[in-house]
């Protein structure tokens, strides 16, 4: 009795591992059969090719901002251009789990087709050669180079070659309580020092001033110090436009880092150190706090009853920083990873969609995000919903002094160390020369 | 007996074949690119010992992760199973409670990490978290304090996530103690023992083996340890709550320096073999106890 089972028992784990074998050769035999077609099909016309299938990982899911946009763009693209190019989207509901994936598989040479290069992963296709520039698609079509623009395609341009395609432009002032502003008696801030003493008039008045939170990438603490910096004089400036800064220990970073250490010490909420982005927004948008520094797409969170009590958003305003400045950058946006021809073709069309003049429509009317295009805009409708978002175009286009935000300037391991840094600034561990030496320090280590 | 060895040889494939493809190739290619220059995108440059002794004369971030890894080792070693154990000889009394607080000490080992750390995010909030709005309650209206980020408190709240649960310890011996014989016991106690010498001079000494166990398997978790780190502290404040899983993740994912990476890597590994082998030398694991 024991000898049969014995024997059934063995058969079974040999089934099973041959059975694992013989998934991963029916997979290949798939592609090579793909191939092979591909391969024929090219010399005998593409009419007898089958839909190319390209693999699309994202973290625009569930409840990310992006969520809605990202879901109807690609239904949109199906129904367009299902029957060439089918998108096998892979959800991943987390930014950082995104970033560690893609990172992961460029070292492991198995990249997706579609790939978003934020947060340095544009730097490590580009350095690795593991990208395809977009030149030849754009040369040979020109109403696709149009929708995107001179400025956003010069943006994602090295050494003439045309890595990404940015999606979205970012203009990113504060967005500020006018009612705690009027309790208060004061109005947005026009240089550094003013905003400080608004700060204290907010506290004196019973709010907490500002909404920051330092873990994570330090999202809303950050763009506070880039502002600073940005508009401290035409060095910070200059600083805050240099792709992969160097050195962090000059005067007007020095100087930023003891603004921010003021304002976590004293104008801030009790949890904002450790703090992810939900909790910063959420203290704004409960109004915990008075201000708090993001992009548009966070405008359609004050009029959503889930986020906010009803009426919020008639409550924001929207102000450029102290010194006439605000955020001006394009996203990194989409880049090709596939190795096979048909495979870059297909996801080039899948990204021309999603960058053309409709997918960025979809983008702004469904995630309030601003287009690079310039003959995308916003339609009657959604002006009146949202209010702010036109003038946060304003605030953009009125400010006198432009820059870029950390997140696409620095390397992505001194983005991964602001959260183990601030606590140290706020709990007076760490001094802002030493807090800038030590980001002078983490720069280099980055290969 | 000829037979049977081919059935031996037979089940043994399945699981060699497993550990040469899942383990053993991984390991040889971790050891091998730790001698290299190497970050993603570019080919493996050797640079023979340059990493290693970059990471033993000249790099604080490894320095502070390997004092904490072994802190925790040493802590997990020795605290938690003795909390482990504790409990699992209160339990064997089988007071009324015993089936309901097995079940109660259990549920934090059975959540994930990453639930335990948000759990802990929420209970440490410095806000409204409960143990800050207990602290409240006592008249200190005013009392916030920020367990996870205050560089004075971050190394104990993070050890708090996991060193006092110690389910797993506590069902181990008391599976062992559940199989010491009965009669043991009932001489012990016509002899007039107490409970409590009961304990110590039979059942203690009898749970050696599996104390030994749970050490080992305690002790070795701690080299394994980053979702919780991760999903509270990061590491920080600074490196305060760094270890090595950490550092490697952020060596490699960060600083996209995949060789160097690979060395702390290559250095866990034998951190772990070396430990194994400690441990069971100081417990005689797998000798008689006769």
């Amino acid at each position: 009795m024991k000898k049969p089972v014995a024997l059934l028992l063995a058969s079974l784990m040999v089934a099973s591992l041959a059975a694992c074998g013989t998934n991963t050769v029916s997979e290949s035999t798939t592609s090579a059969a793909v191939s092979t077609s591909t391969q024929t099909s090219a010399q005998t016309g593409a009419e007898a090719k089958g839909p190319v299938t390209i693999k699309y990982p994202t973290y625009r899911v569930g409840t990310h901002y992006s969520a809605a946009f990202e879901k109807e763009q690609i239904a949109k693209f199906n129904e367009k251009f299902g029957n060439e190019v089918k998108v096998q989207v892979e959800e991943i509901p987390s930014d950082t789990a995104y970033n560690d994936k893609m990172k992961i598989l460029a070292a492991s040479g198995d990249l997706p087709d579609v790939v978003m290069g934020k947060n340095g992963i544009n730097e490590i296709l580009i350095k690795g050669n593991l990208a395809t520039p977009f030149n030849e698609y754009l040369d040979k079509d020109s109403e696709w180079k149009a929708d995107i623009g001179d400025e956003a395609i010069a943006a994602n341009t090295r050494d003439g070659k045309v890595w990404s395609i940015s999606d979205q432009k970012q203009v990113i002032g504060y967005f500020y309580n006018k009612e705690m502003f009027e309790k208060a008696g004061i109005k947005p801030a026009e240089t550094w020092d003013e905003f400080l003493a608004n700060c204290d008039k907010l506290k004196s008045a019973g709010f907490t001033p500002l909404a920051l939170m330092t873990g994570e990438n330090a999202w809303t603490t950050n763009l506070m110090l880039s502002s600073i910096v940005g508009t401290s004089g035409e060095a910070g400036n200059k600083f805050m436009n240099t792709l992969h800064p160097a050195s962090f220990e000059t005067p007007e970073m020095i100087e930023g880092l003891k603004k921010i250490q003021i304002m976590l010490k004293k104008y801030t909420t009790k949890d904002a150190i450790g703090a992810v982005y939900a909790n910063a927004a959420n203290n704004f948008e409960q109004g915990k706090a008075a201000i708090i520094a993001n992009g548009p797409w966070m405008i359609g969170d004050f009029s959503d009853k889930s986020k906010s009590p009803e009426g919020f958003d008639k409550k924001v305003g929207v102000a450029a920083y102290p010194g006439s400045g605000a955020f001006l950058s394009y996203e990194v946006g989409y880049m090709i990873g596939s190795d096979a021809q048909d495979k870059k073709d297909a996801a080039a069309k899948f990204i021309k969609y999603k960058t053309s003049a409709e997918g960025q429509s979809i983008a702004l009317e469904l995630g309030n995000v601003l287009p690079v295009s310039d003959k995308v805009q916003p339609s009657e409708e959604f002006k009146q919903k949202y209010p702010v978002f036109v003038e946060t175009i304003d605030v953009g286009n009125s400010a006198k002094v432009k820059y870029q935000y950390f997140d696409t300037i620095v390397f992505p391991n001194v983005t991964d160390t602001w959260k183990n840094l601030y606590p140290e600034l706020a709990f007076d561990k760490l001094t802002a020369e030493q807090f800038a030496k030590k980001l002078t320090e983490v720069a280099a280590k980055n290969k | 007996m000829a037979k049977n060895k081919g059935y031996i040889a037979l089940f043994l494939i399945p699981t060699i074949i497993l550990f040469v493809v899942v383990y053993a190739v991984s390991i040889v290619i971790l050891a091998g690119t730790s001698f290299t220059e190497w970050a993603t995108g570019t080919k493996p440059v050797f640079i023979g010992l340059s990493n290693y002794i970059k990471m033993f004369t000249d790099d604080s971030d490894f320095t502070r992760s390997l004092i904490n890894t072994v802190i925790w080792i040493i802590l997990q070693s020795t605290a938690h199973v003795f909390i482990g154990v504790l409990f699992a000889i209160i339990l064997n009394m089988k007071e009324f409670y015993w089936k309901f607080a097995r079940t109660v000490f259990m549920i934090p080992n059975i959540i994930s990490g990453a639930a335990v750390g948000m759990l802990f995010l929420c209970i440490l909030n410095p806000e409204f978290g409960a143990i800050n709005s207990i602290i409240r309650l006592f008249g200190f209206k005013d009392f916030s304090q920020n367990w996870f980020m205050d560089y004075r408190t971050s190394f104990f709240s993070v050890t708090m996530t996991w060193l006092p649960y110690a389910a797993v310890v506590t069902i181990l011996v008391l599976a062992e103690i559940a199989a010491i014989p009965e009669g043991l016991f009932e001489s012990a106690r016509i002899d007039g023992a107490s409970e409590i010498k009961v304990n110590l001079y039979i059942v203690l000494p009898l749970l050696r083996n599996i104390i030994g166990t749970c050490v080992i398997l305690s002790g070795t978790s701690m080299l394994q340890k980053l979702d919780i780190i991760m999903m509270t502290t990061g590491g920080g404040p600074g490196n305060q709550t760094m270890n090595l899983p950490m550092y490697i993740y952020k060596t490699a994912l960060m600083d996209n320096n995949f060789g160097y990476s690979n060395t702390v890597g290559t250095f866990l590994v034998v951190f772990g073999i070396v430990l194994v082998l400690l441990y069971r030398r100081i417990f005689k694991i797998g000798n008689s106890d006769t």
